[in-house]
């Protein structure tokens, strides 16, 4: 957690520093960087647990996912995107939802992003011009929104208690296993199986029709 | 107790998607920080999974990515059609009902 | 550090280490296969001066490749330009890293299973990796910063996202007779019931077919003929570069045979080798070798195929794809749960 927000921090103030500059992306350098000295000011025992691995996959997504949002080229935000959710496939490993992490990667990786990359390669997006920032009361309400976020979350830490905080235990045997989830599936949710089912044959429709071409 | 890192990703990944939202101009970019938000909320429903050893955490994030495709499809082609009409996808274009 | 994880880490890097060296002599290699199967196939000679039956040929076009000189255009987005290469290469060899390719060993006192990585979702990290080759090629295309590269890429990722579905629904079919992920399984439950190929034989039809448009092989690969024709995906790419993309085609080719001997020819498994009662390790050695011969009779039918069928046009790819394999499969699936039902799997 302290590894985590340690990079952040080293990140954020570099990045306040470099916004003045004309520069709208994230330095890869500075990141890269933070991440050094991090490492180094880190106990070396503590490289294989798994707070370690938390705390830079935890670093890394949150990096793709600023990357995503500032960066001007939407195929660049698009692969930072499948980054981020690579990151997040990884969490779930660490959460024991082994089923899930897999299925993050084929759908969401492997085929909602496709339909992203197929869609900004379709319609040949180049660089966009601008964002939509508003005018003076948005900006003091961001800032001082922004600000009461920041202290909301230091505080929420600070309180935590006493128990560390990477201390998954053991979970049951076959917990997040395709069997264990199956099984709810198609017994408990089996109606919410069968709605989403529905769901997904309509939403092929509705798409192949909005998307089709006027036959002259 | 095990669980405050993972909200906090959660939280600060739903944060970025949301300020992704509000700025970009490019609807593209929109939809997919609208991926990232449900991303967040998958992460939070994994991380109670985990805390509270039930499996009901994981079938809903099953049904999060599942709609999130099914979403993600129309909107696509929404903004095909779009497309198509205005050879832009630009939000701030598409102000035929703002007042 | 724990024990364990070190001989866990040790073990891994070994295994790895070999299967880099194999795999990518053997993908290597497979150019010299390719070329004299096709010399055959079509009555002449290949390449049989570089060394004894040409067996050099190879290491001369190896040597080519590296001292081509790689023009990098101007006008590409060079950090995806770069990265395009080894998002195709690297898929195939982490897919191949769940396949068994014999039973587990005990040597130096341990078990030691002759898989990479058998994990409880070997089958769904081979659905997940082959999902991310579609990245390679599309990327490749929009990187370019030409039209036809950009229309090339789009239309071959097209066609292998369209044959992915297919080969989903194949794998199905192989998932509900087996009843678990794990590829180990898929192997121990053929080694019981017979192999896969004898009774669900749509299933392994659509799974060839679609591993023939998922390698960009004949009679799918439109991608490459239009490399012929105007232009492609890797148009902007030599040197080094386009040898990656060349050598990605021929790792997913081995990677893609590996896989249909796993999950429908029954991997190692030899039958009848319990009756001949060998010691443990030469058995295995054995049933090593005979996965290897399988794979190598995939390999020759990819080559003879491309020699025999001609080369579909586009649109009737995507038909074939959509409108014919995936009901095929989904009867298929009906099928499967019948025998399933039945208990007779």
């Amino acid at each position: 957690m302290e590894l985590l927000l340690g990079l952040i921090g080293v990140v954020a103030v570099f990045a306040l520093v470099r916004s003045f500059l004309p520069a709208r992306t994230l330095p890869a350098g500075a990141a890269l960087g933070a991440v050094a000295v991090a490492l180094l000011a880190y106990d070396y025992r503590e490289l294989v647990g798994l707070e370690f691995w938390s705390g830079l996959i935890g670093f890394v997504a949150i990096m793709s996912a600023l990357m995503v949002v500032i960066h001007p080229n939407p195929m660049v935000s698009v692969l930072f995107l499948i980054l981020n959710l690579f990151c997040i496939a990884l969490f779930f490993l660490i959460l024991d939802a082994q089923f899930l992490a897999v299925i993050q990667v084929i759908i969401y990786a492997g085929a909602i992003m496709v339909l992203f990359v197929f869609v900004v390669m379709l319609l040949n997006l180049k660089t966009e011009e601008g964002l939509r920032l508003g005018g003076g009361p948005q900006r003091s309400g961001a800032i001082v929104l922004g600000a009461a976020f920041a202290a909301l979350m230091f505080y929420a830490i600070r309180n935590r208690g006493e128990a560390p905080y990477f201390d998954p235990g053991p979970s049951g045997p076959g917990f997040g296993t395709a069997r264990d989830l199956g099984g709810l599936l198609f017994t408990r949710y089996q109606f919410a199986f069968e709605a989403a089912s529905i769901l997904l044959i309509a939403a092929m429709i509705g798409a192949v029709v909005l998307a089709k071409r006027k036959l002259r | 107790m095990r669980v405050e890192f993972f909200l906090l990703m959660g939280a600060l990944l739903f944060t970025i998607g949301c300020v992704g939202v509000l700025v970009r101009r490019n609807a593209i970019v929109i939809l997919m920080c609208i991926e990232l938000m449900l991303n967040a909320v998958n992460l939070t429903f994994a991380a109670f999974a985990h805390e509270n050893q039930s499996m009901a955490g994981q079938v809903f994030v099953f049904f999060v990515m599942t709609v999130a495709a099914a979403e993600a499809a129309v909107g696509l082609a929404i903004v095909i059609a779009l497309f198509r009409r205005r050879r832009t996808t630009d939000v701030e274009d598409a102000s035929l009902m703002r007042w | 550090m724990d024990p364990a994880i070190v001989r866990v880490l040790v073990e891994s890097a070994v295994k790895i280490a070999l299967f880099f060296f194999v795999m990518l002599t053997a993908v290597a290699y497979m150019t010299w296969v390719e070329r004299r199967v096709s010399a055959w196939i079509q009555d002449r000679r290949g390449p049989n001066r570089v060394g004894p039956l040409g067996l050099l040929q190879p290491l001369a076009d190896g040597i080519k490749f590296l001292f081509k000189e790689e023009v990098t255009p101007p006008h590409v987005y060079l950090p995806v330009y770069l990265l395009a290469p080894m998002l195709i290469f690297v898929p195939a060899l982490v897919t191949f890293s769940v396949v068994p390719i014999g039973p587990s060993l005990g040597l130096l006192g341990h078990r030691i299973a002759l898989q990479i990585a058998d994990v409880d979702n070997g089958v769904l990290i081979v659905l997940a990796f082959s999902s991310m080759g579609v990245y390679g090629v599309a990327l490749a295309g929009w990187s370019s910063n030409n039209k036809y590269s950009l229309m090339g890429g789009l239309r071959s990722s097209a066609q292998l996202i369209s044959y992915e579905l297919a080969m989903g629904i194949a794998i199905v079919g192989v998932l509900m007779a087996t009843g678990s992920l794990r590829l180990s399984d898929v192997v121990a439950h053929q080694i019981e019931h017979g192999w896969n190929a004898l009774y669900q034989l749509p299933g392994f039809v659509i799974f060839l077919t679609a591993a023939f448009a998922e390698t960009n092989r004949m009679p799918f690969d439109l991608p490459e003929a239009e490399t012929e024709l105007v232009a492609g995906y890797h148009t902007e790419y030599s040197g080094m570069r386009f040898s990656m993309f060349y050598m990605a085609e021929y790792a997913n080719m081995i990677t893609a045979s590996a896989l249909a001997v796993t999950l429908y020819l029954g991997g190692y498994h030899v039958p009848g080798l319990a009756r001949l009662g060998l010691p443990e390790t030469a058995a295995a050695l054995v049933q090593v070798l005979a996965f290897c011969v399988k794979v190598a009779f995939f390999l020759f039918v990819y080559v003879w195929v491309r020699w025999t069928v001609p080369r579909f046009r586009y649109d009737q790819l995507m038909n074939l794809g959509w409108k014919g394999l995936l009901p095929i499969g989904l009867a298929h699936i009906l099928w499967v749960s019948f025998l399933v039902l039945k208990g007779w799997v």
